[in-house]
């Protein structure tokens, strides 16, 4: 049967290899916008082909698509979903795993996605305010002294966030100015978005371990799979500015610490909390736009003191790295499920995992995340025979590959590196084996988290669980979870949420 | 001693000045006499002055500092205007640096007698930096061949941030963070506790002996400095005084410690008596837990008039009585007609002690069991604490009887150097215990 692949990252490397492992002997085609020489390597050795070009051009996917007419497409990144490529090769009666320009609204525009959330009034909604300028914004910010996340009210990649906590009156002028520069960033470099009416998002700043919640969903129902855990921030003890993610760990359904352990980020009972939230976002969506959501839906959420399991945003696609984690340890054959998908019969099937650790780090050139100029063009070496031998699958991400050259860099993560063990840090160590194979070889820097994964790092996580836990089930038995009471000296009680 | 800090924010939007004063008033504790703090935006902007911090660097200077990272100090050192830290190395390559403890010899670098401490230093900075073709490198370099107890902040003018420790750890520096776009590189957690997020797991770690933390423009990464060290010489007396009780030290809680010197203080020395009373600030939690373990009640002995003086740090005899008289006005109701046991943490020359005890009696005190949270102190510092000359220490020279006498206390007693090290919990051989040892690790 022949799939054609739409993206060219780290997580459609992880895509086109589970999918060339099926038993229905999959020939992979791909399209995607640089090289990747993974992606391209399955592809020659299935009898497919690499397509170069704009993966968010609906008429060019499409051509493509018509002239190799495959069983299905499978969509990676998220903005060819924004983008209707799913809408319209389901047109043209090409079934697609990837969310259609309607159901994909819950990723694209931040705003609409809270607005759901009130509507149907689900739990882990937190306060937001959304605003068209960055006038409209300004009375707000000047009143207002809180802890605030600053977004774009769509998503771009994961850019522009800014968390910023707002606590010590004596550091607010300085907290205050930036929060108004960068809602001003914000709605400025927005101006380069025109599908959404919203520019700017505040939410309240919410504190806790994040994680990423990816799950199969044919719109009938929900399947999901283990908890990844993912860090953004670019670079080591959490510093520095978000990155579209430096290395995620998974373990059990519940962020285990070992496959044998007790102790884990999560409890089952957060885990299956969470994978409801995902459900009636799912619901509501769907019920808000009458279009069937085909594909892979995630949370990304937190843990928080507030309410628990909590959104933080949606993705209508897979997480990168995250997809690292779980597909490699997929026991069902992808074809399988796809088909179970597209066929709405998702229900029949039962979602297995193998019952390993898996730890993913990304190499990521310096500049990376915020002077990609600096970061790109930079030629790439990597030993992949030395890599193998330690037993770390490698996955390519960012790179441009060129016939008789090295493949030299996009800007983004170079490579991404999977350690699968019996414990985490096990496989974290593994993983961190494979930095001494890659190097680009004008001598510019790469850079990676070494502290992803390791006890250090993950007994802090944990401890951070505990304590929001601690908070959050002291507000369930009191009644008052995702309720601020606030006194207003003069005013009285006033209750929010 | 002294408390330095260095504020890295990856955005250059911040405005960092009142972050790094705020800062350096949470290492107050390390040092009373200068400040000074050095922020770096296009260009280099110093303040430094005598005196408190909040005097030494005014709000109305901080709103002209600009900049996204700073590095700054608090010394007790009294030192004439131009060698208060940061230090600044003019010329090729411009930079700003400071130093809590001591450098005591640079390799390859003949000390010149004539000069200075900071001039030494100064000297065979600028000199290895001509040689040098990359500021980065050259100080790192430079570093290398720096023989001491240190930990150091320096800040390069192309916007790189350098913090390290000697090999040996025997200063303290821990990294911690503002939310996500800044880094925080100080003396004691505390200082991140107070600029930094409230994220409920301090997110402040140790930075490990002979590791050097390097921050630019688009990374964060830690790299060795000294090769082939894993013999540690912590200072123990961080533990007794020097840190503030909230600060994690080598990661380990200062708070916690000081609350078994209490009880080890008891198990070694009990006492007949009706209350127990901390000389405050750093006696009380050792006298909270002594006073547990006896099953005494413990109670305010003190209020305080003025500013919150470290008396003992102070450099003269006239501030250190001063100091004590002002901040230790005895609460009559507290010790009238009982059986006291008065906490200190340590004991250098003994007269604030007998002032204390003097007060004490004199408001009717019945009698004033003295202990002491530390071992005696009989040597000098190597690395920059201030220990006055030998012939002046108390604890090198009388007894532990004689001191009673001479205090005017109905017994005395100092925490065994065991004691001590079983209260910090680390084995004696990663502790520098020289002020009490006269033994010092080699450097």
């Amino acid at each position: 049967m022949k799939v054609l692949l739409v993206g060219n990252a780290a997580r459609e490397h992880a895509i086109a290899e589970t999918l060339t492992l099926s038993q229905r002997s999959v020939r992979l085609f791909c399209i995607g916008e640089l090289a990747n020489p993974g992606i391209i390597r399955l592809c020659q050795k299935t009898g497919g082909e690499f397509f170069r070009g704009d993966i968010n051009d609906p008429e060019f996917v499409a051509k493509k698509a018509d002239s190799i007419s495959p069983d299905f497409v499978f969509v990676g990144p998220e903005e060819p979903n924004f983008h209707g490529i799913p809408d319209t090769l389901e047109d043209r009666g090409i079934p697609c795993i990837g969310a259609k320009r309607a159901v994909a609204e819950i990723e694209m525009s931040k705003a609409s996605m809270r607005d759901l959330q009130w509507e149907y009034r689900m739990p882990g909604r937190l306060w937001y305010k959304k605003f068209r300028s960055f006038e409209e914004a300004v009375p707000y910010i000047k009143e207002y002294a809180e802890s605030i996340a600053l977004k774009p009210a769509r998503q771009a990649g994961g850019k522009g966030v800014k968390v910023i906590e707002d606590f010590q009156v004596y550091l607010q002028e300085e907290k205050r100015e930036l929060k108004f520069d960068h809602a001003k960033t914000i709605v400025d470099f927005m101006r380069a978005y025109d599908d959404v009416e919203y520019k700017l998002l505040i939410e309240e700043r919410v504190w806790g371990p994040e994680y990423t919640l990816q799950c199969f969903t044919d719109g009938r129902c929900v399947k999901p799979m283990p908890a990844v855990q993912d860090n953004k921030h670019s670079f080591e003890g959490d510093l520095g500015p978000e990155s579209g993610g430096m290395g995620s760990i998974a373990c059990g359904p519940n962020l285990k610490v070992a496959v044998d352990s007790e102790e884990s980020i999560l409890t089952m009972e957060e885990y299956r909390a969470s994978v409801e939230i995902v459900e009636r976002m799912i619901d509501a969506i769907q019920r808000k736009t009458g279009e069937r959501y085909h594909g892979v839906v995630a949370g990304q959420m937190m843990l928080t003191s507030v309410w628990g399991p909590t959104i933080i945003e949606m993705y209508s696609r897979f997480g990168d790295p995250e997809a690292v984690n779980v597909l490699p340890i997929l026991k069902n054959d992808l074809v399988d499920v796809c088909e179970a998908i597209i066929d709405e019969r998702l229900n029949t099937v039962k979602l297995e995992f193998e019952d390993r650790a898996t730890v993913v780090k990304a190499a990521a050139p310096e500049g990376y995340p915020e002077r990609r100029d600096l970061a790109k063009g930079h030629p790439v070496f990597l030993d992949e025979e030395a890599v193998s031998r330690l037993g770390v699958r490698y996955y390519w991400a960012s790179v441009d590959a060129r016939p008789g050259e090295p493949p030299r860099t996009g800007g983004s993560r170079i490579a991404e590196f999977l350690g699968i063990g019996s414990s985490i840090a096990e496989a974290s160590d593994l993983a961190e084996g494979a930095f001494a194979h890659i190097e680009l070889k004008d001598a510019w820097r790469i850079f990676h988290r070494k502290d992803i994964g390791t006890m250090k790092t993950l007994e802090r996580r944990i401890r951070l669980a505990r304590l929001a836990r601690d908070i959050y089930t002291y507000k369930a038995r009191k009644g008052v979870l995702g309720k601020r009471l606030i006194w207003i000296p003069g005013k009285g009680l006033m209750e929010a949420g | 001693m002294t408390g330095i800090l260095g504020i890295y924010a990856f955005d250059e939007r911040w405005r960092i000045a009142s972050f790094g004063r705020y800062g350096l008033l949470a290492l107050q504790h390390r040092g009373q006499e200068n400040a000074g703090l050095v922020t770096l935006g296009k260009a280099f902007q110093e303040c430094r002055g005598q005196g408190w911090v909040e005097d030494a660097i005014s709000e109305e200077r901080i709103r002209e500092l600009r900049g996204h990272i700073c590095v700054g100090q608090v010394s007790p050192n009294e030192v004439p205007e131009e060698y208060i830290q940061p230090l600044m190395l003019r010329g090729s390559k411009p930079l700003a640096f400071t130093l809590d403890g001591r450098i005591l010899r640079i390799e390859g670098y003949r000390w010149n007698e004539e000069l200075g401490y900071e001039d030494n230093i100064l000297k065979a900075l600028s000199e290895h930096m001509e040689g040098e073709k990359d500021a980065l490198e050259g100080l790192k370099s430079f570093m290398a061949r720096c023989r001491g107890g240190f930990s150091f902040v320096a800040l390069l003018s192309d916007g790189t941030m350098l913090a390290g420790r000697d090999p040996l750890g025997v200063k303290p520096l821990a990294l911690g963070k503002i939310g996500f776009d800044a880094a925080v590189v100080a003396s004691e957690t505390c200082a991140t506790d107070t600029i930094g997020e409230r994220m409920p797991v301090s997110p402040a770690e140790n930075i490990e002996p002979g590791e050097l933390r390097v921050f630019t423009p688009l990374s964060a990464r830690s790299e060795g400095l000294f090769k082939g060290c894993s013999r540690r010489a912590f200072c123990a007396f961080e533990y007794v005084y020097l840190a503030r009780p909230d600060s994690y030290v080598n990661d380990i809680p200062v708070y916690g410690i000081r609350k078994a010197i209490g009880e080890i203080l008891f198990r070694e020395a009990p006492a007949e008596a009706d209350v127990v009373i901390g000389v405050p600030e750093t006696a009380i939690p050792f006298a909270y837990s002594y006073a547990y373990k006896s099953g005494l009640p413990v109670e305010k002995g003190f209020e305080q008039t003025g500013r919150r003086v470290r008396s003992a740090i102070k450099p003269t005899q006239f501030e250190r009585l001063k100091g004590v008289q002002l901040k230790l006005n005895v609460i009559s109701e507290a010790v009238k007609g009982r059986r006291i046991v008065l906490i200190d943490d340590s004991v250098v020359r003994g007269n604030t002690l007998a002032n204390i005890v003097y007060l004490m009696k004199e408001k009717g005190a019945k009698e004033i069991h003295v202990r002491i949270g530390s071992p005696p102190i009989t040597s000098p510092c190597p690395f920059g604490t201030e220990v006055p000359p030998e012939d002046e220490l108390i604890g090198r020279h009388l007894s532990e009887e004689r001191i009673a006498e001479v205090v005017g206390a109905d017994s005395f007693h100092y925490l065994t150097l065991g004691g001590l090290c079983e209260a910090i919990g680390l084995p004696r051989d990663s502790l520098c215990l020289g002020c009490f040892t006269g033994i010092y690790p080699e450097v």
